[in-house]
């Protein structure tokens, strides 16, 4: 006869799924597809749980401490029923991403990871503005529209557009507007600077779909040099 | 007799706001008018000083679903100001936008707007319930051409890579041959659909009024991108002399501007096309045209919606001559166009899925705008609405209100009207708080 292995049976979002004992909310849901994102668990090293980006957290609605907990820690009980869309949990999550992108060094035209960023997919998902362009775009590099002598806005212009026009080798218009944080641009208008790019050529081209912040760019323009 | 008075403020499934107003007793119209309301663009005085690369861009916001022809006809324009000569892949990979964008248009006016009139309910809503499957096909049809839009275009509207000088990044022959294949599953679900309509045609009211009709016209095909401006009513004449042909003005009931040309208005869109041009359409379209019965010239403003369909076929059968013509003759990777500004004034003629299209610019030596006029095919069709309302609504006045209004709100949904793409004047004067309109560019 063979043995039938122990499961323990939970609820994701009012659906039933079976787990192992030695599992965590967050494997059962990776298992069946239900998405939880993650910052600090690493595939790579499964049996690590720090349990610190706080993006896995889920709403416990039975079976256990009710509210937020992280599922990356969390074991599998019996009769355990959690919720992964809820309000709270995305208010907690947005909450996380935005706690992060404040911290966040916005370099992203020399961070390696660009191109394929999961934080800039999580300010997507959870609607923050805060990442450029570039965060979003797989031209980094050799490939960048700037060192290929195009005008391209997006350093300077919001993401959230997964890179849309860039991504197919069109330069970026900056339709989701120039950013707001002093900081990114002034990083950001250093590429322009590399690019040899002038000051009139930069304010013309983003003056079209951002008349209200040109003060602003100017301001900094200045600042920087050009 | 009773009065009757219909005020449809504003009208649905039609792009803008616009509004109908009749006021008939004892069997006698005091007022008639189509009314247009919607606020002024501006978008002439906007693009001065902006330099020649970012007006066609600029443009295109004035229309989210004619973008593709706004930037043509402002590439014409600046290309035409500056002498800039364009490849000939450049012009036929043009030519594909623009069929692109006809696909794109006419399905979403015919399936989504038109069909519910047909089937006598009130939005396309109700019709997914009772007609799943030729909803679908719609859905179908409109994500193909958004799809080939997307390729050739570099969007599915408010295109990046059509560029003063050609095309930006020239797409690949493989992505190419994707578009035919898709174009080719395109013609059965389009039968399908062709048929159902033609099944409902029927519900179209029989209504004559002649008039002129004005599109584009070449000697060697089914004019869109490029020609001369033909009328049922003289010859052809070049597009710089657009003025003459359009003859704007104002009228206090509207924010957009009426025009006429020989007679007391004209017409211009798919009808004026076909009633223009039919011979030349392509063989499939031709077969359609005969099953609707649909022969040049016909003075139904109804048939706009039979003749938008035949369009939509030859659309389909043109792309693919067209992509066979590029992919035989072996594409090649262009380089992005360089361009050098110089001081000239350039008009330019596109016929989009609502009609023709006019842009003028004029530049200064170094390439920035001085001067911009965009004449919108809706802006056109104000005055032959206008007039057919006229002519329509005394054969009407025996039925009861509701049938009235509906059938006069089937007549201006027929010219597939853009109204708010056509509010362009300039100039407001508040005077002791009524308003007068004085004509701007």
């Amino acid at each position: 006869m063979a043995t039938t292995s122990f499961k323990i049976n939970i609820v994701i979002d009012g659906k039933d799924y079976a787990g192992e004992p030695n599992q965590t909310v967050l494997d059962v849901a990776r298992a069946n597809s239900v998405d939880i994102p993650t910052l600090c668990f690493n595939p790579l090293f499964p049996e690590q749980r720090i349990g610190s980006c706080r993006l896995c957290l889920v709403e416990v609605k039975a079976g256990g401490r009710p509210g937020l907990q992280p599922s990356c820690t969390m074991p599998v009980s019996s009769g355990l029923s959690v919720s992964t869309i809820s309000d709270a949990v995305y208010q907690a999550r947005r909450t996380v991403v935005e706690l992060l992108l404040s911290e966040h060094v916005q370099k992203c035209r020399d961070c390696p990871v660009s191109g394929e960023c999961q934080f800039a997919k999580l300010c997507r998902d959870y609607d923050i503005n805060g990442v450029p362009v570039c965060a979003e775009c797989p031209n980094q590099g050799e490939g960048c529209l700037l060192t290929r002598g195009e005008l391209c806005l997006g350093p300077l212009t919001y993401a959230n557009c997964n890179a849309y026009c860039t991504r197919k080798g069109y330069r970026c218009e900056g339709c989701h507007s120039i950013m707001a944080n002093e900081d990114i641009l002034r990083f950001g208008l250093k590429a322009y600077k590399d690019a040899g790019f002038t000051k009139e050529e930069i304010l013309v081209a983003a003056k079209v779909f951002s008349y209200d912040s040109m003060e602003m760019l100017e301001k900094i323009m200045t600042q920087e040099g050009f | 007799m009773s009065e009757i008075n219909i005020n449809v403020e504003h009208l649905t499934r039609v792009e803008g706001h616009g509004n109908i107003v009749l006021n008939a007793k004892d069997g006698t119209i005091e007022k008639i008018q189509w009314q247009v309301s919607e606020a002024p663009r501006l978008f002439e005085s906007f693009v001065r000083g902006k330099p020649y690369n970012q007006l066609a861009p600029i443009t295109s916001r004035i229309c989210g679903i004619c973008s593709i022809g706004h930037t043509l006809a402002s590439l014409k324009a600046t290309e035409a100001a500056m002498d800039i000569e364009i490849s000939e892949q450049s012009q036929k990979l043009r030519r594909l936008a623009i069929h692109a964008e006809n696909l794109q248009s006419h399905i979403l006016h015919v399936g989504y707007l038109v069909a519910p009139d047909l089937f006598g309910v009130g939005s396309v809503v109700p019709l997914v319930g009772s007609n799943p499957d030729e909803v679908l096909a719609i859905v179908k049809l409109h994500r193909q051409a958004n799809l080939m839009s997307d390729l050739i275009c570099g969007r599915t509207t408010h295109p990046t890579n059509l560029v003063p000088g050609g095309i930006y990044k020239t797409p690949s022959p493989y992505a190419l041959k994707d578009i035919r294949q898709n174009l080719l599953d395109m013609v059965p679900t389009g039968n399908a659909v062709g048929e159902v309509i033609l099944a409902n045609a029927g519900a179209l009211p029989d209504f004559k009024r002649d008039t002129e009709y004005i599109a584009l016209v070449t000697d060697d095909e089914y004019a869109l991108y490029d020609g001369m401006v033909g009328s049922t009513d003289e010859e052809p004449q070049h597009a710089d002399a657009y003025k003459t042909i359009v003859n704007e003005f104002v009228v206090p009931y509207s924010t957009a501007k009426f025009t006429k040309n020989k007679r007391d208005s004209y017409m211009v869109g798919a009808l004026a096309r076909f009633n223009l041009n039919a011979d030349k359409l392509s063989p499939l379209a031709k077969e359609w045209a005969d099953k609707f019965g649909l022969k040049p010239v016909n003075p139904n403003p109804f048939m706009n919606n039979v003749a938008q369909f035949v369009e939509f076929v030859h659309s389909i059968e043109d792309s693919v001559r067209i992509i066979d013509e590029l992919l035989d003759g072996g594409m090649k990777q262009e380089p992005t166009p360089k361009v050098t500004p110089k001081a000239g004034r350039g008009v330019g003629a596109v016929e989009v899925p609502r009609g023709l299209l006019f842009h003028e610019y004029e530049y200064d030596d170094k390439g920035n705008c001085v001067k911009a006029n965009c004449v919108i095919p809706t802006n056109m069709n104000h005055n032959n609405i206008n007039q057919d309302f006229a002519a329509f609504a005394p054969t009407l006045l025996d039925r009861p209100e509701k049938e009235i209004e509906l059938n006069l709100e089937m007549l201006v949904r027929a010219y597939d009207p853009c109204i708010s793409c056509s509010t362009h004047y300039l100039n407001v004067e508040w005077v002791n708080g009524s308003e007068t309109k004085k004509e701007g560019n």
